[in-house]
């Protein structure tokens, strides 16, 4: 294996590791310790769960603008039926639905009725995010509204011991992003589901003409995605006790990122979930080591997307040349 | 001197050598057949004159003076017209932006476009081949199929006075077209070499060929074997120079004849552009499609595949009712498809090769039709590569790294790996190198000694003669009689196709 083929297939990691090695070294005290790292994964936990669920369309060669504004959405619906008195299950469980239903439209809109997914998902965008304004009235639910068994969640973990007389603990939303990594890794590289959602990327063509269910398969994978964009919403909700119509609107663009930057550590440019979480993790570690140096939040941007935009074009750059 | 002279032309794709050894001139004033079968070369050499390929090795000469066409582009300044016949139109564009097609609009002061200029250009290319049925300013996708192919030609009529046209080259202009419509170009390609122009003519219809040709070069296994004036070499002397042998070595000979049980029946079909057709398929039995390009044959195809919504009609397979949805449908009911093209309908380029050999089966090829088992898939899919004889570094070789020949073969072993009943095979030797063609051709063979039943849809009238057992010619989108392949001549086939009565002999 030659230099170029190496750095081709690895330049990422490699990249990263540069990153981790350069915080580290400015911030010796604080950047390498586990309970950074915990935090980190806490902190990371929603787009995790998001990015998890973008990579499943994004291997069909789609995508889902609408994220964003579900989470934010789930968040609400939830919120409303806590205010409402309705126990935290209900309210949970119809959240998800909603991601659900949400994620099986975008799913009809593009492989039955054949709209584009930046067309279909962008429309979805609008109106999830107006439907969290008029179902929230524009405010946050928070306070009294908010259960304390649902908002104690987010702060709860499993304890892992004690460092310098501080306890130290694997927080809960850590796990559920690790369960929902996990079960799509699973579903993408262990089944044939994944296997024809891996086909129809490859060749929608083919892939329908060899008997894959094309239409059946992209409304499942969409409707997943709906769902992970719900769970991540009521991640966010749980862990600022509040629930607000703005909040989820961040998640697109950043679970976007992840995943190209995941694409950018395979040979074929082909979504995988494991190298989604680095890509994840790049964006959280970026996004941690920056404000611990205090970089100003808007100069963190500019840093932030320049790195995606070094990765992703020293990949495609690489791949061309190998023509 | 002559007009224009290649020698030592060579070229050759991953090893495998397309061109080898070949010499051709052109006079002016002069129209040459270029003749082969296919696979032969014709449409590499051609490529290389267009400037799309870059040969390995040529000496290519102009009025005597060496040029190097290194681009589309650079063909054109020299005066080269193509007319492919694969050339795409553009649906939406209107007849006289498609004649415009990759050349300079007119402007008006430099910077618009001056309509009513492109529009009179584009009505005069037509007119030299006596159209004036179609309005330049029209939609190209108004036009039927054989309007399109006219305005494709006339768009290598247009008069550019910066880089006048010196040599035509025409790869089977008249397969769209009518006998009027032949006959006009014929007349405008006469007028051509009284003007002093050259033309290169690529044609299988040989009396088209012999009527209207000076001189032919006969190319075969990528290499010309010889050059000689019409008027001096009859037509079975052509042919035998093409084929180089007997038609019939090239195909493996037939085993045992089909069995009496009816493997398929097809009773008034009809899809799509498709008419009612009824026929009957034997167990092991190669039933041909032959007929001119959109006579119906894909139609038939893809409705026995389920890829096109049924008008009515019925078919049993193995005397149970057969009634396909869906692609899916089809391949759970023990049909199989080789698609037409094997790039972007029958393969995943970028994905290893058991996971497109393992794609329409993956169902049985997993734990409990959910889970994958790649092992077990990889030693599914090496022993199916095994069987049509395909060359790769193993079972996790990307598909796309692949030769032509052995793509197909990846997909003909998707195509076996449900032991099918049924076996839709769409040009399946169409751009495979000749080796290939006939391990395909013995795959198939062997398929159809295990009692498989294969439609063949071919444009290829010598593989269809050598292939199969009955050839069903389509016209118009409908079967239009059955013959026996046995005994079948070329010419006689491709009477049939055109619906002419077949020659006295």
């Amino acid at each position: 294996m030659n230099i170029a083929t190496l750095l081709r297939r690895y330049g990422t990691l490699i990249g990263f590791a540069l990153i981790l090695g350069f915080f580290w070294f400015n911030l010796p005290d604080s950047f390498m310790t586990a309970r950074n790292w915990l935090n980190i994964t806490q902190q990371l936990s929603m787009l995790t769960v998001v990015a998890s669920g973008m990579t499943i369309v994004m291997v069909m060669g789609d995508f889902d603008l609408s994220v964003g504004s579900a989470a934010s959405l789930s968040g609400i619906v939830a919120g409303v039926l806590f205010a409402a008195g309705y126990p935290i299950w209900a309210a949970v469980g119809v959240a998800l639905l909603g991601g659900l239903v949400g994620g099986a439209i975008n799913g009809v809109l593009v492989s039955f009725i054949g709209i584009l997914p930046f067309v279909a998902t962008l429309a979805m965008l609008t109106i999830l995010s107006g439907a969290a304004f008029v179902l929230s009235g524009g405010k946050t639910i928070s306070g009294a509204a908010i259960p304390a068994d649902f908002s104690n969640f987010a702060r709860g973990g499993i304890p892992l011991g004690e460092i310098g007389g501080l306890a130290v603990m694997l927080p809960n939303l850590t796990i559920v992003a690790l369960a929902v990594v996990f079960a799509v890794w699973v579903l993408l590289e262990q089944t044939t589901f994944g296997r024809r959602l891996y086909a129809i990327g490859g060749n929608v063509e083919a892939a329908y003409l060899s008997g894959v269910a094309v239409r059946r398969l992209k409304l499942i994978a969409f409707s997943l995605t709906g769902l992970s964009a719900a769970g991540a919403g009521l991640m966010y909700a749980s862990r600022v006790a509040s629930a607000n119509p703005t909040q989820g609107s961040g998640l697109m663009l950043n679970a976007i990122a992840a995943v190209f930057l995941g694409m950018t550590m395979s040979e074929q440019g082909v979504p995988r979930i494991l190298a989604t979480v680095i890509g994840v993790l790049i964006l959280g570690v970026l996004d941690n080591g920056l404000t611990q140096m205090s970089v100003d939040s808007y100069i963190r941007q500019v840093l932030v997307g320049a790195i995606i935009l070094l990765a992703v074009a020293a990949s495609s750059f690489s791949k061309r040349l190998r023509r | 001197m002559s007009f224009l002279s290649l020698d030592n032309v060579a070229k050759a794709y991953a090893g495998v050598p397309a061109l080898r050894r070949v010499t051709l001139t052109i006079e002016a004033s002069e129209i040459h057949a270029l003749m082969g079968e296919n696979g032969a070369g014709k449409s590499t050499l051609i490529k290389i004159l267009a400037g799309v390929v870059a040969p390995d090795a040529a000496d290519i000469r102009i009025d005597g003076k060496p040029v190097d066409i290194g681009s589309p582009k650079e063909a054109h300044r020299l005066g080269f017209r193509f007319i492919h016949q694969e050339f795409n139109v553009v649906p939406a564009l209107s007849v006289a932006e498609n004649i415009f097609m990759g050349r300079r609009y007119p402007l008006r002061g430099g910077v618009l476009v001056n309509w009513r200029t492109l529009n009179a250009t584009a009505r005069e290319a037509l007119e030299k081949l006596g159209i004036t049925h179609i309005d330049p300013r029209q939609k190209m996708a108004r036009l039927s199929p054989g309007d399109q192919m006219l305005v494709r030609i006339s768009s290598a009529f247009l008069s550019e006075p910066d880089a006048p046209a010196r040599l035509y080259v025409m790869d089977e202009p008249t397969a769209a077209l009518t006998r009027d419509e032949s006959e006009r170009l014929f007349r405008v390609l006469r007028q051509i070499r009284a003007d002093g122009g050259s033309v290169l003519y690529v044609s299988h219809r040989l009396d088209e060929v012999m009527a209207l040709c000076d001189r032919a070069t006969v190319m075969r296994d990528g290499a010309t074997i010889d050059t000689g004036r019409m008027a001096d070499i009859t037509h079975d002397d052509l042919v035998a120079l093409m084929i180089g042998r007997k038609a019939g070595e090239a195909y493996p000979a037939p085993g045992t004849a089909p069995t009496s049980a009816l493997a398929l029946e097809v009773r008034g079909l009809a899809a799509g552009r498709l008419q009612p057709t009824s026929f009957e398929l034997k167990r092991g039995e190669i039933l041909g499609i032959a007929g001119l390009s959109g006579a119906g044959q894909r139609e038939l195809v893809r409705a026995l595949f389920g890829d096109l919504p049924l008008r009515g009609g019925s078919a049993l397979l193995d005397g149970k009712p057969y009634r396909p949805f869906s692609p899916a449908a089809a391949w759970k009911a023990g049909v199989a498809y080789v698609p037409r093209e094997r790039r972007s309908e029958g393969l995943m380029l970028s994905r290893p090769i058991f996971e497109n050999i393992t794609l329409a089966q993956l169902k049985r090829q997993s734990l409990g039709g959910s889970f994958l088992t790649p092992r077990a898939e990889q030693r599914f899919a090496t022993s199916l590569g095994a069987d049509v004889r395909l060359r790769s570094t193993g079972p996790r070789q990307l598909a796309g790294q692949l030769s032509g020949g052995n793509q197909q073969k990846v997909v003909f072993a998707k195509a076996l790996s449900g032991n099918p009943k049924l076996l839709l095979l769409d040009e399946p030797t169409r751009g495979v190198d000749v080796g290939a063609k006939f391990d395909i051709y013995t795959i198939i063979r062997d398929m159809t000694q295990k009692g498989m039943a294969v439609i063949l849809v071919s444009s290829d009238l010598p593989e269809l003669i050598g292939m199969c057992d009955r050839i069903a010619v389509m016209r118009d989108g409908a079967i239009a009689e059955i013959v026996t392949a046995e005994g079948l001549g070329e010419d006689d086939l491709l009477n049939r196709c055109y619906g002419r009565a077949p020659l006295a002999a």
